[in-house]
């Protein structure tokens, strides 16, 4: 019986140590990057509506800072949007296709089923329409805020 | 669909420039915000959101411009290559961008905390110390007034101890003066007149006269006589006493001022007396600014305490500090012998304790001296005040 036990054991040791190719790690694929990708745009789509309600909820939009803040979170998450949308119908479902006709023109495909996704795709390509506002919205947010801190501070520092 | 590229191309290339050049210029101003304030934790939120958001802009606008140049140049496999790995960046910043944004309600109250218990240290700091300068200040006060309390009450002793030990003594020499005045008055009438016998007697008559005068005057102070009392007008009194004093000093040069209150009631109290007060200050007064000076009667109503204040202020030369305690003391004068018995503020103490007043003095040596009576004004008295023409 002790025998048939210690047998048992070295099979055991035996079978884990055996030279086989290592199965704890997974392997990546491409699409595996498209989809961080697009959880990273779904992901920064619900953070930008979590500050725009913060922000709202809170009352801060009542000062010009942060409702410029406030506003550059609604065209960043409109920009996300819009990005999310372009991978997806290129990459991610592939019902467009492009093919660069000359240095001037491209042709969009579209599937027959529903071809006005070709002139939706040529118009939600322009994302920088959306991400420029953003940025511009942010600085002048910043600005505003800038300004009322060093103001409150030159007060301060005058009344002491 | 075959549509134009340009539109795409400009857009693209001009938004990545612009995007690049808006990131640092959010970067150059978060950095100023964070300055301005480096205690503010929200202001450090942003710049790290600004950070990642910078990057993040960086990043994917650099890609699509190097894109554009490369394709461009013919060279797509190459973008491949380059583009995995800038994807792979903008994928991961936009996460931490995504991150750091949640926190920002987290870091607001937190702040806000922080400030909240800050300001509630602060002001409890302040309050502290607000009370502990108001403590020591009223300790200050309490110690001093305490200190100016005792210095009276010891001066009151005294002058009560002064004043028994005078009546005591003005009361046995007041009889035989009596006698001595009556015989010499006997002796008078037997006399000659115009012998050396009749001067002598009237010599003895006036200086036991003297004498009794001077009897007079300490047993005001010592207050045994009692005062007759009758409604007056204080300011009457005062116009009186001025009367008395042009007749019988030399004070012509001398500028009398008067400051009467109009809300003054008539008081109970004997005329006479508070005149012979007033004559003393005044003439003591005249003394102190020699011939060129200018005394201040004045007049105050306390209405809460029904107290009346009459202020007998000159701008003479002033009464030293170490004189100061012993005004009041009889037989005290700074004149030269011959010149002041010293009975004058003596009388004067004891005339407005028998009313139930107080005589205080306040003086600085080449400012002047300030003599304040304040008298009590009964219930009994007549409400309103007094016309005075």
């Amino acid at each position: 019986m002790k025998s048939i036990r210690i047998l048992l054991y070295i099979s055991i040791i035996l079978y884990m140590t055996a030279v086989e190719p290592a199965l704890a790690t997974q392997a990546h694929g491409a699409p595996e990057g498209l989809y961080a990708h697009q959880f990273s745009h779904l992901f920064f789509i619900f953070a930008m509506g979590i500050l725009i309600y913060w922000l709202r909820s809170r009352g801060l939009v009542q000062e010009p800072g942060w409702r410029y803040l406030q506003y550059a979170g609604l065209f960043f998450l409109l920009w996300s949007v819009d990005a999310f949308c372009v991978h997806l119908l290129d990459e991610q479902f592939q019902w467009i296709t492009v093919d660069r006709m000359d240095p001037w023109q491209i042709r969009i495909y579209a599937p027959d089923s529903a071809l006005w996704l070709a002139p939706v795709y040529y118009l939600i390509k322009l994302d920088h329409l959306l991400c420029v506002p953003g940025m511009v919205f942010l600085l002048l947010g910043l600005r505003r805020l800038s300004r009322r801190s060093e103001a409150q501070r030159a007060a301060e520092g005058d009344g002491l | 669909m075959i549509v134009p590229a340009m539109p795409i191309r400009i857009v693209d290339m001009a938004g990545s420039a612009l995007m690049i050049l808006l990131a640092f210029f959010c970067m150059q101003r978060v950095i100023r915000l964070r300055r301005s304030d480096p205690d503010n934790l929200v202001w450090t939120y942003l710049v790290w959101l600004c950070c990642c958001l910078a990057g993040f802009a960086i990043s994917r606008s650099g890609g699509h411009i190097l894109k554009q140049f490369l394709f461009m140049a013919g060279q797509e496999r190459l973008w491949a290559d380059i583009g995995a790995a800038a994807g792979s960046i903008n994928t991961f910043l936009l996460i931490i961008v995504a991150a750091v944004t949640l926190f920002f309600n987290r870091v607001r109250h937190v702040y806000q905390q922080i400030s909240t218990d800050k300001q509630a240290l602060e002001t409890a700091h302040n309050e502290l110390l607000e009370l502990n300068q108001s403590l020591e200040k009223r300790v200050r006060e309490r110690t001093d007034a305490l200190v100016q309390h005792e210095k009276q009450m010891a001066h009151a002793d005294r002058l009560a101890s002064i004043g028994q030990l005078s009546s005591g003594i003005a009361h046995e020499i007041n009889n035989p003066l009596g006698v001595i005045q009556g015989y010499t008055q006997l002796l008078l009438r037997d006399a000659d007149e115009g012998s050396q016998r009749h001067s002598d007697l009237q010599i003895i008559l006036k200086h036991a006269g003297n004498c009794k005068a001077i009897v007079e005057d300490l047993l005001n102070f010592a207050r045994r006589s009692q005062p007759e009392m009758a409604d007056i007008d204080i300011h009457e009194v005062i116009e009186d006493a001025l009367v008395f004093i042009r007749h019988r000093s030399k004070m012509e040069n001398v500028r009398i001022e008067k400051v009467f209150a109009d809300n003054i009631p008539a008081m109970r109290m004997d005329e006479k007396k508070i005149k012979q007060v007033l004559v003393n200050l005044v003439m003591n007064a005249g003394h102190a600014v020699a011939e060129d000076g200018t005394i201040t009667i004045s007049t105050r109503f306390d209405t809460e305490g029904r107290k009346l204040m009459v202020d007998v202020a000159d701008n003479g030369y002033g009464i030293e500090s170490r004189h100061l305690s012993r005004i009041f003391d009889p037989f005290f004068t700074t004149k030269p012998t011959g010149e002041g018995t010293g009975l004058g503020l003596a009388v004067s103490y004891g005339i407005i304790k028998s009313h139930g007043g107080d005589i205080d003095v306040k003086s600085e040596p080449g400012n002047g001296a300030v003599f304040t009576v304040t008298l009590p004004v009964g219930k009994t008295a007549l409400p309103g005040g007094l016309q005075h023409g």
